[in-house]
Formats: structure tokens, C-alpha cells, sequence
């Protein structure tokens, strides 16, 4: 009899758990694409082509006195050039690295993350996803329809990372 | 109050582009970091053909001689000398390739590099700290 309620107790403290929520006809999360669409990884940018893009934002951030941190990785993530100008904050050194990262092992600007967290509830779920950094700033680097890398910025505001971030990805081709 | 010198963009630069031509001399295929004396990462490089690790290793060295305001030997020697504890010394990277940049007496920061030997390591960062002519 103790046995019976207990596994009767057991039964229904779990089937909350297990309960399935109804899908809401207003989240678009909900709609199956049939198609993939994405952007395929090329050879992993080189040394030279991270200096360019690097020096490009560089320039530009000198040139209107934005004090930043610019960071350049590869397809995977992994750092290959990294520069932080004088008198920028410290935060932004690792910012920089994870905006690059981000945009690169996601294949997408980061800027798709913020604009998305800021339409509402239905996208929260981003920031679960590993290595989700929600803040415009981090752009890939694409030669031939390719990733070849990606190349993160921060110091600014948002806008302003974003500017100097696509200067350095307009200087590879 | 106490002023003190800190390294600028131009002489990460200066650093770095002396320390990869010393590799490149050597055709040795390397990472190189500049930190400074809080060891925050001011400036990286890793050459074509290194690897990730190189550039993490890279780091670690030069924060370890940055943090340390010694060169990443002297730990190095001191563990094998058979001081063993040294080993728990909160996130150090006792292998040699990292020196500490000293001007006028302070440390600024640190230098680091991984990819070849680690004597080599050092002999390429050693080659960044001379280009400052301090």
C-alpha cells in the first residue's frame, strides 16, 4: 500500500515535467524550413589577409578616435591577429575575441543575435545556445562565397563596433 | 602620486613585427602575444601553420612573465631544480618563452611565444624586446 502511493505520488510529481507545452501559432520558431541555407567555411584566412582586415578597422578607428580592440579568428573561432589600440577599456579585449568567434563558428553577423533578442520572447532562447554573444560588432570575413574567418571589434557603442568591424571585412576580397 | 611608463600601440607593433621577422629568418612557424604588466592581451599573432594551442601557449607565457615580472624559465628551472610546488602557483606557465619587458626599471608587460623549441621560443621574443631599444 506505501509502495502503490508512493510510485502514485512519484507518477504525478513527474508528469509536469514530461508534459509537452502546445506550440504557440505566433512563434515563428515553429515554422520547418525545408531548405539549409548557409554560407560553407573556405581555407582559414591567412596571416596577411587578418593584418589587412585588422589594419583596415585600425585606420578607421584611429581616424575618428574611437579607441577599440580588434580581433581576427579563423573559421573555427581561434584567434589569429589581435590588436588593442591605447586607451581602450579593458572589457573589449575579450568582447572583441568573442564577437570574432561568434560570427565565425555561427556564420553570421552578430548583429542577426541583437536585432533578434530585441524582437521579443519567442528568440530568448539565443542566449542558451553556447557562445552566443548578442551585441553587434563581429562580422565574417567572406573571399569567393566562403567564411574564411571573422573579425570582431568592440570600445564603441554597438554601431560604432559594427562600422569599424565591416571596414575590416571590406579590405579582404 | 607615482607615474610610470606603459606600452603603446606603436611599440606592440614595433615588438611584434621584430620578433615575427626573427621567426620568419628562422623559418620557424610561431605564435606571438604582447600583454602588459596586468597581463591583458594588447597584441597577438599567429603565423600561418601554427596552431591554436600555439596562440593559447602564447599567451600563457607572456602572462606568466607579464604577472610575474620574470622570465618563464626562471620557473621553468626552479620546478626542475625539484621545487615541485611551484606547480600550484596560481595560473602559471613555467615553460620557457616568455620574458618580461622592462623599461627604466619596470616591468610593462610580458612577451610570449610557442610553436618551436622552447629556447627558440624565447630567442624570437628576445629579438621583440630588442627592437624597443631600451
Amino acid at each position: 500500500m506505501l509502495r502503490f502511493s508512493s510510485f502514485a505520488v512519484f507518477m504525478f510529481a513527474t508528469s509536469a515535467v514530461f508534459a509537452q507545452f502546445p506550440a504557440d501559432p505566433a512563434n515563428p520558431n515553429e515554422t520547418l524550413a525545408e531548405k539549409a541555407s548557409f554560407m560553407p567555411y573556405g581555407e582559414p584566412i591567412k596571416l596577411e589577409q587578418a593584418k589587412k582586415a585588422a589594419d583596415a578597422a585600425l585606420a578607421d578607428a584611429t581616424k575618428r578616435g574611437w579607441p577599440m580592440c580588434i580581433a581576427v579568428v579563423a573559421p573555427s573561432g581561434d584567434l589569429v591577429y589581435f590588436v588593442k589600440m591605447d586607451d581602450c577599456q579593458y572589457a573589449s579585449i575579450a568582447i572583441a575575441q568573442h564577437k570574432a568567434k561568434a560570427a565565425a563558428t555561427f556564420r553570421r553577423a552578430t548583429v542577426n543575435f541583437e536585432r533578434l533578442l530585441g524582437r521579443g520572447p519567442f528568440f530568448s532562447y539565443l542566449t542558451t545556445l553556447d557562445g552566443v554573444i548578442a551585441s553587434r560588432g563581429g562580422n565574417p570575413i567572406v573571399v569567393n562565397g566562403k567564411i574564411i574567418g571573422a573579425i570582431g571589434v568592440s570600445g564603441g557603442s554597438g554601431a560604432q563596433d559594427d562600422v569599424v568591424s565591416l571596414t575590416g571585412v571590406g579590405a579582404v576580397k | 602620486m607615482k607615474t610610470r611608463p606603459m606600452l603603446t600601440l606603436d611599440d606592440c607593433r614595433k615588438i611584434s613585427a621584430a620578433a615575427e621577422a626573427e621567426a620568419k629568418k628562422n623559418n620557424w612557424i610561431v605564435a606571438i602575444a604582447i600583454l602588459d604588466d596586468g597581463g591583458h592581451l594588447l597584441h597577438l599573432i599567429r603565423m600561418d601553420g601554427a596552431s591554436p594551442f600555439n596562440a593559447r601557449t602564447a599567451i600563457a607565457k607572456g602572462k606568466t612573465a607579464a604577472e610575474t615580472r620574470r622570465s618563464t624559465l626562471v620557473w621553468e628551472e626552479r620546478i626542475k631544480a625539484g621545487r615541485n610546488s611551484m606547480l600550484g602557483m596560481p595560473k602559471i606557465t613555467p615553460v620557457q618563452g616568455g620574458l618580461p619587458i622592462v623599461a627604466e626599471g619596470v616591468c610593462v608587460g610580458g612577451i610570449g611565444a610557442s610553436g618551436v623549441q622552447s629556447h627558440e621560443d624565447e630567442q624570437i621574443v628576445a629579438a621583440g624586446i630588442k627592437a624597443l631599444g631600451l
